[in-house]
């Protein structure tokens, strides 16, 4: 067996010192009728070997980014992952840890906490940061319950149809049956309509969730969203790009009161969606109300500088049904990946990565439009990902004929939105090179694919 | 050799013009960015971030990681958190392009083999808990009992029922009343009895028509297999009610019992407890859950279906609740549980519970000589030690003896929980750790018990740092470094 110690040696010494005849003594508590009177069904034991070899064989079928050139985007993206990333969080000391109960064997945990709530301070432009939530959605999710904690408001949120189709679905689920109205605005050319916005928003409003760029990959007018929720009392709560952060203005700087991100994008590789990081960090006045572990610094016995956790009243295992939240683990390891890529990039690196995106999805968004078979149906600014339309409605067999050549080219959005049955959504990321995009408007120009009505 | 170095802040280390990572040249026709963003988006200058080179962060990091304390290096009995061994096989595997370089919204049919590995790890789930209906969604443990309770809450919805209340035992983990709010229903703690299990006196007197859930940990926090919990089923069950198992201590029982046999109708599972996911220094967890057959339609979207030989996500279940989270869930983490379930099979996952089992009682019978253990000479996968009769005689509390053992290269038990049992230590050994270490463990415990007062209270003595202040660092939170941190002196 794979990882016991215990010799039948052993086990007859320690069964001696208990003064139980066998191990099977060791279960009388579990009543005989309640146990399970046959072995599990299972499949048998793999040694390491054949184990490695059913895990490659598996992993073989799967296409994944490294063969195939990836446009997909839609809130996880292919970004580049310095190896100094995978070296450090890959340390047995960081990764077979535990939440730092115990600070005295526990700084270099507590300090990475610490430094990377600063780093998400610095980016954001917020004054706090938590030391991380499960994901992105799920942290919009804390964020909006906070924003009613907050605001003593909990009748109605307000959000837009062009924040992440995902996150809003988490918002429904987290509300069915409780009685908040939950409000999505239209839009209208990729971004919020903003006469329906100051329509929804009323002084029952807790809080507008708002995403920049938003879902479409356009910019939202943050600062005017800001302004909206603020004249009525509401939060104004932004789901950002950290690496778009290179770039535009923070969400601190535009009037965000709780910015939330997916962290995914700063060194966490995709793997199928999670794990991944949700970050949050919001005004100073919010602190206690802000759910999470929360590294802080103070002193040891001598007047050593160090760090701890710090305003565990706020958390479940002191508060129970009280707390601000019932998370309890949360994403050490990726808050610890976010902390080593952003000191690698650093303020320089991050620009130069963002510029990347943006010039190169600028470039791809350009000649997809000089195609005939393909149109944009949005016009305002893009970061890294926009929407192409294709004019002869056959998306699932254009993305299919562009796959074989190697190209996962889009994400369809008829999924989430029925009225863009004919678009899908191209990421752009630092990654992708000019000739890879050229070969993404080849393979999907050169597709034979045609609407099956042209057949018809 | 502690390099001194280490402690200083990445921030303080910065200076103007180094970096890290060079991006490469832009490959396309570059354009101006203030003819592509509008200039009232663009920032004047990046976020300030530290400026650093790539050897700085190295060394950095990797002399902070020496300061913790971990499974790979130390014997860690952390009572309810399950620190076995987490194998580097599973790493690796993990690792795989195949697995880790997949976009979540990938077509199914570009992705058969990971789809495979995450039906046939519901499949396992449903067999290990008895319960045949598998969402592999929830992020965490307790994201996964807030998932079940708004399963419970459709299932009652629909039915036509006003259930208000979540029920659970004062032994709970903290986060059972807190899911339970953010749930919606209203908590009432259970008292337990003289032996630590559910007072069933207090459990009647509080149970009505309005109990939507009674959730219990079994075995419970106490290291005790609650021998009522078919009792307390049936009890619920009479009145309508749904049994919630909270599987973090799934670890006692994997093959010997399952709790779809003994009464639950909902479970989730730790997979970086039970199921060795390395803990990551906080997460990441998982927190898949399983339950009975009527409550299938309610999971969470989507789930993993097989048709002939081919896997696909079901999207098209009109009863489920909707997301709990973005994309599918932890899937890093559901692989490397897949890779531990394969590499034990039926016969290994009994031994892990066994194994798991003997240890935590042998070094009861080490420690109960110096610590009274209150519920008696057995237990299951940990017990609680409590130094109550310590501190009565010569002022020590079971804190000052967690911080003594870091002293001797021991991670402190989980203590002061549960709240139930004063001055308690909660010590879960695991199955992945040997006789002889378990002997040092109880020898050194021993040996502490026996100190002064003044080196007990004014341990650890050999750690980088002494006590923190931890009411100082509430009172006044410094939750971040900015450049007008005063830095205090680094003796």
């Amino acid at each position: 067996m794979a990882y016991f110690f215990n010799t039948p040696e052993d086990q007859r010494k320690m069964l001696e010192a208990i003064g139980a005849a066998s191990i099977e003594e060791l279960f009388e508590l579990v009543p005989p009728e309640l146990r399970l009177d046959r072995p599990l069904q299972m499949p048998p034991a793999l040694g390491e070997m054949e184990l490695t070899q059913h895990m490659s064989e598996l992993a073989s079928t799967n296409s994944h980014a490294g063969e195939q050139a990836c446009f997909l985007g839609a809130g996880s993206y292919d970004h580049f992952v310095p190896a100094v990333v995978d070296a450090i969080a890959s340390r047995g000391e960081f990764f077979t840890s535990y939440t730092p109960y115990q600070p005295e064997v526990s700084q270099g945990n507590l300090q990475v906490m610490f430094e990377y709530q600063t780093m998400i301070c610095q980016l954001t432009g917020m004054d706090v940061s938590n030391a991380s939530l499960y994901d992105g959605g799920s942290a919009a999710a804390e964020a909006v319950l906070m924003a009613m904690s907050v605001t003593r408001r909990d009748k109605k949120v307000v959000t837009t149809a062009s924040v992440h189709p995902e996150y809003r679905q988490i918002l429904e689920t987290y509300f069915e049956g409780s009685g908040v109205e939950l409000v999505t605005v239209d839009t209208t050319d990729g971004a919020t309509q903003m006469e329906q916005l100051v329509a929804a928003v009323d002084d029952q409003t807790a809080c507008v969730l708002i995403q920049q760029p938003n879902f479409f990959g356009c910019l939202e007018d943050l600062q005017a969203v800001s302004e909206v929720a603020h004249e009525a009392g509401a939060l104004s709560v932004v789901s950002f790009d950290p690496i778009s952060l290179g770039l535009l203005k923070r969400p601190g700087d535009l009037g965000a009161d709780i910015a939330i991100a997916e962290g995914q994008v700063l060194g966490t590789p995709m793997q199928y969606g999670g794990p991944y990081l949700g970050i949050m960090a919001c005004r100073e006045s919010f602190v206690r109300r802000l759910p999470g572990r929360i590294a802080g610094e103070t002193v040891d016995r001598h007047g050593r500088r160090c760090w701890v956790l710090t305003l565990q009243t706020r958390e479940q295992h002191i508060r129970r049904e009280k707390a601000t939240s019932n998370i309890c683990t949360n994403q050490g390891l990726f808050a610890l990946r976010a902390a080593i890529y952003l000191s690698l990039l650093g303020p320089r690196g991050l620009r130069d990565t963002a510029e990347l995106c943006l010039q190169k999805t600028h470039y791809a968004a350009s000649q997809f439009s000089e195609q005939e078979r393909f149109s944009l149906p949005f016009s305002r600014p893009t970061f890294k990902e926009f929407v192409v339309r294709d004019r002869d409605r056959n998306i699932a067999d254009l993305l299919a004929s562009a796959r074989e050549v190697g190209y996962l080219a889009g994400v369809p959005l008829k999924r989430w939105y029925p009225e863009l049955h004919d678009c899908f959504l191209v990421a752009v990321t630092e990654k992708r090179t000019k000739s890879q995009i050229d070969g993404l408007i080849r393979s999907l120009t050169n597709s034979n694919t045609t609407t099956a009505v042209a057949h018809a | 050799m502690r390099n001194r170095q280490a402690t200083k802040l990445i921030f303080e280390l910065s200076q103007d013009g180094r970096r890290g990572a060079k991006m490469p040249t832009c490959d396309v026709p570059r354009q101006d960015v203030s003819s592509l963003l509008p200039a009232a988006a663009l920032s004047a200058s990046p976020p300030p971030l530290p400026e650093v080179a790539e050897p700085d962060v190295v060394r950095h990091f990797t002399n902070l990681s020496t300061l913790n304390m971990s499974v790979d290096t130390h014997f860690y009995p952390l009572g309810s958190c399950t620190m076995k061994y987490n194998s580097k096989r599973n790493e690796r595997l993990a690792a795989l392009p195949g697995f880790s370089d997949i976009h979540p919204y990938q077509p199914d049919e570009t992705i058969q083999g990971l789809l495979q590995l995450l039906y046939e790890l519901q499949e396992m789930l449903a067999e290990i808990s008895g319960l045949p209906a598998v969402s592999l969604q929830p992020a965490a443990g307790a994201h996964g009992e807030l998932t079940a309770l708004m399963v419970a809450a459709a299932h009652f919805r629909e039915l036509g029922e006003v259930r208000t209340k979540v029920l659970a035992p004062d032994s709970a983990h903290g986060t059972n009343p807190a899911s339970a709010r953010m749930a919606g229903f209203d908590f009432v703690t259970i008292k337990s009895n003289a032996d630590g299990n559910v007072d069933l006196e207090d459990l009647q007197a509080k149970l009505d028509d309005e109990v939507a859930v009674f959730m219990i940990t079994n075995p419970n926090t106490l290291g005790l297999f609650d021998c009522q919990v078919n009792e307390i089923a049936n009890i619920i069950h009479a009145k309508g009610g749904l049994i919630y198992l909270d599987g973090a201590n799934m670890n006692a029982i994997l093959g010997i019992a399952r709790p779809g046999d003994f009464g639950a109708d909902m479970m989730h599972f730790n997979p970086h407890k039970t199921f060795s996911g390395p803990h990551g220094s906080g997460g990441p967890g998982a927190g898949p859950i399983c339950v009975a057959e009527k409550l299938g339609d309610y999971l969470p979207l989507p789930v993993v279906t097989k048709h002939d030989a081919c896997y696909r996500l079901d999207f098209d279940r009109a009863k489920s609740i909707g997301r709990v989270r973005s994309f599918f869930g932890n899937v890093g983490v559901l692989v490397r549980a897949y890779c531990y379930l394969r590499t034990h099979g039926a016969e290994g996952l009994q031994q892990v519970a066994e194994n798991a089992v003997l240890n935590a009682n042998y070094l009861l019978s080490q420690v109960k000589h110096m610590l009274p253990v209150p519920q008696g000479d057995r237990c299951m996968h940990e017990f609680i030690a409590t130094a109550s009769e310590l501190k009565k005689k010569k002022g020590v509390t079971a804190m000052d003896l967690a911080k003594r053992l870091l002293d001797f290269g021991f991670h402190a038990p989980t203590v002061y929980f549960p709240l139930t049992i004063a001055e308690c230590m909660m010590i879960e050994p695991t199955e992945t750790e040997s006789k002889e270490t378990l002997d040092a463990f109880a020898e050194t415990l021993f040996r502490i018990t026996d100190e002064t007062k003044e080196c007990l209270q004014e341990a650890p003595h050999s750690t980088l740092i002494s006590r923190p202040d931890e009411v100082q660092a509430a009172r006044v939170p410094t939750l971040k470094w900015t450049p007008e941190s005063v830095h205090v002196t680094d003796k």
